[in-house]
């Protein structure tokens, strides 16, 4: 790499000036002349029929400039299977479902007005667990028209409706040889259930939206979204817009993890808005987003293993039940992808995955950071511990005999390639092991330890789009539409504008997430801005490079392939050299081409999978690997838990800033822990019972170790496609940490833990039985 | 009704009407345009809407504007001075320990409450002191790193 090189280097992040002054602004942060405040009246009841809705009262309540209902809505539905009206019509399916809205000149009045509309119900039966609503003949069919629904255009739909169970929204399947027959052949089979809760991703700022009627008939929305062009995508769908009338903004966003993804927010404004020609504003109350925030949902899985003496892996067979809600979001794409991350770190010749998405009258789910393998990294790494008890084995030594190998067909028929899971799980093994002991057993203390690995595909098959425009003060205006959540793609984006121009960072300026001038993105998921966008972007860069070479060559009377951009400057062998500003006419206008605006577009591989067994040549683009190393103490007399020390190492490919990948591996660390010990939404017949922060713990300063007992490693292995040899991070630092946590406390007790979280009373209860049968 | 009262902030005098129930949360965001101060849920849970009243951390959407006449707010707008970033800021910057930068505005401003009362805090006081700003995105690793340094910085100066 040159000199000049800005990849692998810690550039402060280009929006912290910003957020530490209270300047950066987020779409809440908006007051927009004339602005009025939505509201939504959501249903008290899990599955119900609409009779009657009355809103004449709330319609002339003072305040009130727009109320709607479910007959307000399009015909045109939301969900990877269109299921659910943006208001509900005729049925409620869930407790919290909107079934009007409310624009008010203020807060108070749009929360007056609700309790003013009269909704008569007529309560029908729920169901709630989803092993008993996949049944053949469940207690209710929650969408008896489910098999008329349209299906989202885009990804493929790798799976099928099941006609016996009713309630079962897809059922997806993959099979790779012949599993009974290895089952047969095994030393030893060993089969566990575990589970993993309904969580909320919790960002700080809660989803919302605001929307402007244009003059043209059109709107404009600011959106706290982390999907900017699938927004617009849906919303002209929903709002019956063109293309052309729809523009979609997004500013800093304050956190989304995945929970950002729903379409009912921007959707009620823009209704809201169009009906009232006046500007809406939508902002979720904290409770809101508990009911209605796509949480991810709680996931069953069976896990049965036929495994050598040796400890060589033969066969593995997983049974997947997703509680999908009343609606299915995204979840019934995370009962499909949830085979990528069940098959992505170890070398299983047999191997066959059933995952169901059921339909509940829980409330509806969405992707969540890891999007279905948080879940089977936890079971699969459970599992691999336990195997390796089983043997008396150690099981960093299990783990590393089963490890898939650059060059091996994995269980999906794809070639591996860039895998850094060994090297992760040495450096932080070595971490663990050398880093200085804790006091010992103390008391009722017990210590342990544990080490888990994980891995974190990246979807296939998707679209980013970059500009560059060059101004005349050589400064490059990078144009894209990742959304900046936190994770940093400014700062990387810009790094690598920085480096292809080798010129320093304080040139690049970026300029994001506006329909109306920034290109197409698909969507800020699956850790695929870096390499996705930061591809484009180099198309990009390359492209006003040669722009900028071809205007320099005539001018320099030199070949182009003789010329070197570099600080602002043209260089030509020799001493001849031009600026970039002396390249443009002095009214800023370039001889020819008008400006300089490079443009890149950047295509993931597209490979067509085997909808009945999942094989496929490419189905991921890459995956990320990585390992998490934790030292507990556990009271065995109150159960208490402290994290002593934690630790990730993780391959990303070439890291672009490392700073940015620690702070992805701490905030994954961190939010693993809460997942571990205390994350769990609790229902009650449907009811939500801990909607707040206040009964919803996620994890604070206190319950992070010190800092001497934290780190972030990094173990890169090169991508061949990746910008840089660069891969993808954010999602992934965050699936290994609950597995190597359960790990820990089963090596400090001997309680072995199964299902999520472990709380002090779980670890009591396992305390209290292993006494009992000594 | 409307009651007209007048609140320092950020050093400067700010005449509002205000309703009895209004926040001083409200107030900051809606009547003065001060939205450097952020709303997480609205009930004192988060402390994303930290500002310090007479120099002490408070949750603005529990407080009450009446409550805080002729009273010292400190927003995160009034921090930095003449341009010149309080230490906190810069460490923030230089440790990386903003992300989205939600929690960001409350957490450093209960910071600057500990450091102000406590110039010289260890750790564990620091992280006794965030322990009312929840952060979603860093794992608070990088937050607790920078207030350390910026301790570390105000006393070498
Ligand atoms: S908004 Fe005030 S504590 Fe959360
Ligand atoms: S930086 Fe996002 S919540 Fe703290």
């Amino acid at each position: 790499m040159k000199e000049s090189s800005m990849i692998g280097k810690n550039v402060p992040r280009l929006d912290a000036l910003e957020k530490v002054t209270g300047k950066a602004k987020y779409s809440v942060d908006l007051n927009l002349p004339g602005m009025l405040h939505a509201k939504v009246l959501r249903s008290p009841f899990p599955h119900a029929r609409i009779i009657h809705i009355d809103t004449t009262e709330a319609e002339k309540a003072t305040g009130v400039k727009a109320v709607i209902t479910g007959r307000d809505v399009s015909e045109e539905k939301i969900g990877f299977i269109r299921d659910r009206y943006i208001l509900a019509r005729d049925r409620v399916r869930f407790l919290g479902e909107a079934v009007a809205a409310v624009a008010a000149d203020k807060v108070e009045a749009a929360e007056e007005a609700l309790e003013l509309i009269k909704v008569e119900y007529e309560e029908l039966p729920g169901v709630f667990d989803a092993e008993e609503a996949m049944k053949p003949n469940p207690p209710v069919v929650i969408h008896p028209d489910l098999y008329t629904y349209a299906l989202a255009p885009n990804p493929t739909p790798l799976y099928r409706f099941e006609p016996d169970m009713p309630n079962v929204y897809i059922h997806r399947q993959v099979l790779q040889g012949d599993p009974e027959r290895a089952f047969r052949d095994a030393d030893m089979v060993i089969e566990n259930r575990f589970f993993m809760p309904s969580a909320q991703h919790a960002a700080i700022e809660p989803h919302n939206a605001i929307a402007q009627p244009e003059p043209d008939g059109g709107l404009t929305i600011w959106i706290s979204t982390h999907q900017l062009y699938l927004f617009k995508l849906n919303l002209c769908r929903l709002l019956g817009l063109p293309s052309s009338k729809l523009r979609v903004v997004s500013l800093y966003i304050g956190g989304a993890f995945g929970g950002k993804s729903g379409l009912a927010v921007p959707a009620i404004a823009g209704l809201l808005a169009s009906k009232s020609r006046r500007p809406v504003k939508f902002v979720l109350n904290r409770d809101e987003v508990f009911l209605d925030g796509n949480n991810r949902e709680a996931m069953t899985l069976c896990v049965k293993d036929g495994i050598r003496k040796d400890g060589t892996l033969l066969a593995r067979q997983m049974r997947l039940i997703l509680d999908a809600g009343g609606y299915s979001g995204t979840t019934a794409l995370v009962a499909k992808n949830a085979a990528f991350g069940a098959i992505g770190t170890y070398n299983v010749p047999n191997f066959k995955l059933d995952s169901y998405a059921v339909a509940t009258n829980n409330p509806p789910t969405g992707p969540h950071r890891g999007f279905g393998s948080t879940e089977v990294v936890w079971a699969i790494e459970s599992q691999m511990n336990m195997i390796a008890e089983k043997l008396s084995m150690d099981p960093m030594e299990i783990r590393r005999k089963n490890l898939l190998r650059e060059g091996v067909v994995d269980s999906l028929g794809m070639v591996t390639h860039s895998i850094g899971a060994g090297e992760c799980l040495d450096k932080i093994s070595d971490w663990l092991g050398t880093v200085p002991a804790t006091p010992q057993n103390e008391g009722a203390w017990r210590k342990g330890r544990g080490i888990a690995l994980c891995n974190k595909y990246t979807i296939g098959g998707t679209d980013s789009n970059v500009f560059v425009k060059v101004h005349p003060d050589s400064t490059l205006e990078v144009r894209h539409s990742a959304n900046e959540i936190g994770q940093g793609c400014d700062t990387v984006l810009a790094q690598m504008a920085a480096n292809e121009f080798a010129t320093s960072i304080d040139k690049v300026k970026i300029v994001s997430c506006d329909t109306a001038i920034t290109p197409y993105e698909e969507a800020t998921v699956s850790s695929r801005i870096t390499f996705h966008a930061g591809n484009a972007l180099l198309l990009a860069c390359k492209d006003a490079k040669n722009q900028i070479l071809q205007i320099a060559s005539k001018k320099l009377e030199a070949p182009s392939d003789s010329l070197e951009i570099k600080d602002g400057v043209v260089y030509c062998q020799g001493d001849k050299a031009i600026r970039i500003v002396d390249l443009f006419s002095p009214k800023g206008f370039v001889p020819g081409g008008g400006e300089i605006m490079g443009r890149g577009v950047f295509s993931g591989p597209r490979e067509n999978e085997d909808p009945d067994t999942g094989q496929g040549k490419r189905p991921v683009t890459y995956y990320a690997h990585g390992a998490t190393a934790v030292e507990v103490l556990v009271n065995i007399e109150t159960g208490e838990i402290k994290i002593t020390r934690i630790g990730s190492c993780f391959d990303m490919g070439q890291p672009i800033n490392p700073k940015l990948c620690e702070g992805q591996m701490e905030g994954g660390m961190g939010m693993g822990i809460g997942g571990a010990l205390f994350e769990e939404i609790v229902f009650d017949k449907g009811l939500t019972r801990n909607a707040s922060f206040c009964d919803y713990k996620i994890p604070s300063s206190i319950d992070f170790p010190t800092k001497e007992n934290v780190i972030s490693l990094i173990a890169p292995v090169l991508h061949s496609e990746g910008p840089y040899g660069a891969k993808g991070l954010g999602e992934g630092s965050l699936l290994a940490v609950a597995p190597a946590i359960a790990e820990a406390i089963y090596n400090a007790t001997g309680v072995r833990i199964r299902d999520l979280p472990i709380t002090k009373e779980k670890i009591l209860k396992g305390l209290n039985l292993l006494r009992s049968s000594s | 009704m409307k009651k007209l009262i007048q609140l320092k902030i950020n050093g400067e005098t700010a005449e509002v009407a205000v309703e009895p129930r209004t926040t001083l949360l409200h107030v900051l965001r809606e009547d003065l345009g001060l939205t450097g101060t952020k709303e997480g849920c609205g009930i004192g849970d988060c402390g994303a809407c930290t500002v310090l009243l007479d120099g002490k951390p408070v949750a603005s959407c529990l407080t009450l504007a009446v409550e805080v006449r002729d009273r010292e707010v400190l927003t995160i707008e009034g921090l930095s001075k003449d341009g010149e970033l309080h230490p906190l800021q810069r460490a923030f910057i230089d440790h990386f320990a903003v992300q989205c930068g939600f929690c960001t505005p409350g957490m450093i401003l209960s910071a600057k409450a500990l450091l102000d009362r406590n110039p010289h805090p260890v750790e564990e006081e620091v992280r006794q002191a965030l322990s009312g700003n929840l952060c979603r995105c860093t794992g608070y690793v990088k937050i607790v790193e920078a207030v350390l340094a910026a301790a570390e910085y105000m006393q070498s100066q």
